[in-house]
């Protein structure tokens, strides 16, 4: 496989990337247009649609002078009749489109598999799907298919497989593909119902960082909300972790104390730092040793909550800013000496950690 | 010839941040070595309840060298870089504690290189490399720096 293929892939991976995560207002002639095509394909007529502003308002409110039927409330969405009839629909496009894929694009289209969709999903599951959980509640069932319609990972796989293998589609699969590749990038997320579908705009503020080897993205943001959309409904998030926004916006010790989810309180002391965190919430000091193999540097054990003990330590190379960074780990809380707890950390007794040489 | 964390970002093409210092030679150490949340470990000091399986799949250490762990967050990759033919490596270990991700075998000095905590030298013999871990409730969490 040549070098060349590899990096367009790469290339076409970051171009869906960037659509997934855009911020830009909706093409909503072209987004209601393609939807409209799509209706058609499953026998119906284009629907009239009602725009919102976010996830959370598409899933509070119900369309003027629209009634429900019982099976289309929020709550039963699994049951909605038409999000299987699309996903029957896309299954049998992606289905005629893999019967494309001839042995000599074999070795690229399992590439395309991993590089592509699979980095894409995981993306997606780790940014935009967020908000979409937050907002379903506790009614949020991460098993529905209809969201996963609607991930463009799958999209993106046999974009790429169009452009960078060489792989022919049908005029009526390209006609179909376009459908589905222009709602991807045209507008949020959709739900449609018989009649009327509701389409929710982009967020207008999306901050992610880079954390997998195909380029994965998550929600981060250090000093606001990682998504926020134009009615102020927002969604914070740390280091790919979703969390309440006081971690954000003010991590206190007091309510770190009182948070029950040991995620979120990882969360808001890593924001704090360990060691301001320490010293604010007056952690009592068991003990205290020279780290071995970190010369000048001391490994120091604090009580922290029933069973557990945290453990602070010193990185061993020094920052950008010439300082070096401490950090701590939580450790179980039947050590009373750092160099044992230090050691179980790595799966080392103290004997064996006391043998550390040098630490960078 | 003196081997420093310049020659070797350049025989394997990885970057090193610039605030570290590049021209002076690396240490080479023959004991425990910690490089952030990773651990050199000698092989002896841990057998036999670490050990290689017994059908392990063993590669040789490429000149661009085996990325071990990437880090959290950037992606900052932790690698283990030796000459051609003097270094292999197998992901096939048994390990109790869940925690060591290979086993190298070396017979002149092999590098473990990281962007930020920069370079560290191994001299020849057999070492388990493992990740750190900490306590969370009634499980443990490995530690990504």
């Amino acid at each position: 496989m040549s070098v060349l293929v590899q990096r367009e892939a790469a290339e076409i991976r970051e171009e869906w990337l960037g659509r997934a995560l855009s911020t830009l207002p909706a093409d909503r002639p072209a987004a209601e247009a393609a939807i409209s095509g799509l209706y058609r394909l499953i026998g119906l007529a284009p629907p009239r649609f009602h725009w919102v502003a976010s996830p959370a308002a598409a899933l509070a409110t119900v369309p003027r002078g629209v009634r429900l039927r019982p099976s289309e409330a929020v709550e039963r969405m699994s049951e909605w009749p038409l999000p299987p009839r699309f996903a029957a629909l896309m299954r049998e496009l992606c289905r005629g489109l893999d019967a494309q894929v001839r042995w000599v694009h074999q070795p690229m289209d399992r590439l395309i598999r991993r590089e592509v969709r699979s980095s894409l999903s995981q993306s997606t599951a780790s940014s935009i799907l967020v908000p979409l959980r937050v907002a379903h509640g506790s009614q949020y069932r991460p098993g529905g298919v209809w969201y996963g319609v609607q991930c463009v990972s799958w999209v993106a796989h046999y974009d790429a497989l169009r452009r960078a293998a060489g792989v022919v589609f049908t005029p009526e699969q390209i006609q179909q593909f376009d459908l589905w590749a222009t709602v991807a990038r045209s507008c949020g997320w959709w739900w449609p119902r018989e009649g009327v579908c509701v389409i929710s705009e982009r967020p207008v503020t999306v901050h992610t960082e880079v954390w997998g080897d195909d380029g994965e993205a998550r929600l981060h943001c250090a000093d606001g909300p990682a998504v926020r959309y134009a009615d102020g409904w927002d969604v914070y998030a740390w280091h790919g972790t979703q969390v309440p926004s006081w971690v954000i916006k003010d991590p206190s010790v007091g309510r770190i104390a009182q948070e029950a989810n040991v995620e979120v309180r990882r969360c808001a002391i890593e924001h704090i730092g360990w060691a301001s965190y320490i010293d604010q919430a007056g952690l009592r000091l068991v003990s205290s040793a020279p780290d071995p193999g970190n010369p000048g540097s001391e490994l120091r054990l604090y009580d922290m909550r029933k069973e557990t003990r945290v453990l602070l330590a010193v990185n061993g190379s020094v920052e950008r800013d010439g300082r070096r960074r401490r950090y701590g780990l939580t450790v179980p809380g039947f050590f009373d000496d750092p160099i044992d707890a230090a050691g179980w950390t790595y799966g080392l007794s103290a004997e064996q950690y006391s043998l550390l040489v040098r630490r960078t | 010839m003196t081997v420093t964390l310049a020659s070797l970002s350049q025989q394997t093409g990885l970057a090193v941040l610039d605030h570290l210092e590049q021209s002076v030679s690396i240490p080479v150490v023959d004991g425990l070595q910690a490089q952030g949340d990773l651990i050199v470990i000698p092989l002896s000091v841990v057998a036999p309840s670490v050990r290689p399986w017994p059908d392990a799949g063993w590669t040789d250490v490429p000149p661009e060298g085996v990325e071990l762990l990437r880090g959290a967050a950037g992606g900052n990759p932790h690698t283990l870089v030796a000459d051609p033919d003097i270094c292999r490596w197998t992901t096939d270990v048994s390990d109790p504690d869940g925690l060591a991700i290979g086993i190298f075998e070396t017979s002149a000095v092999a590098y473990l290189l990281h962007p930020e905590h920069g370079a560290t030298g191994c001299t020849p013999g057999a070492y388990v490399i493992r990740r750190q871990r900490e306590h969370e409730g009634h499980r443990a969490r490995l530690v990504a720096d």
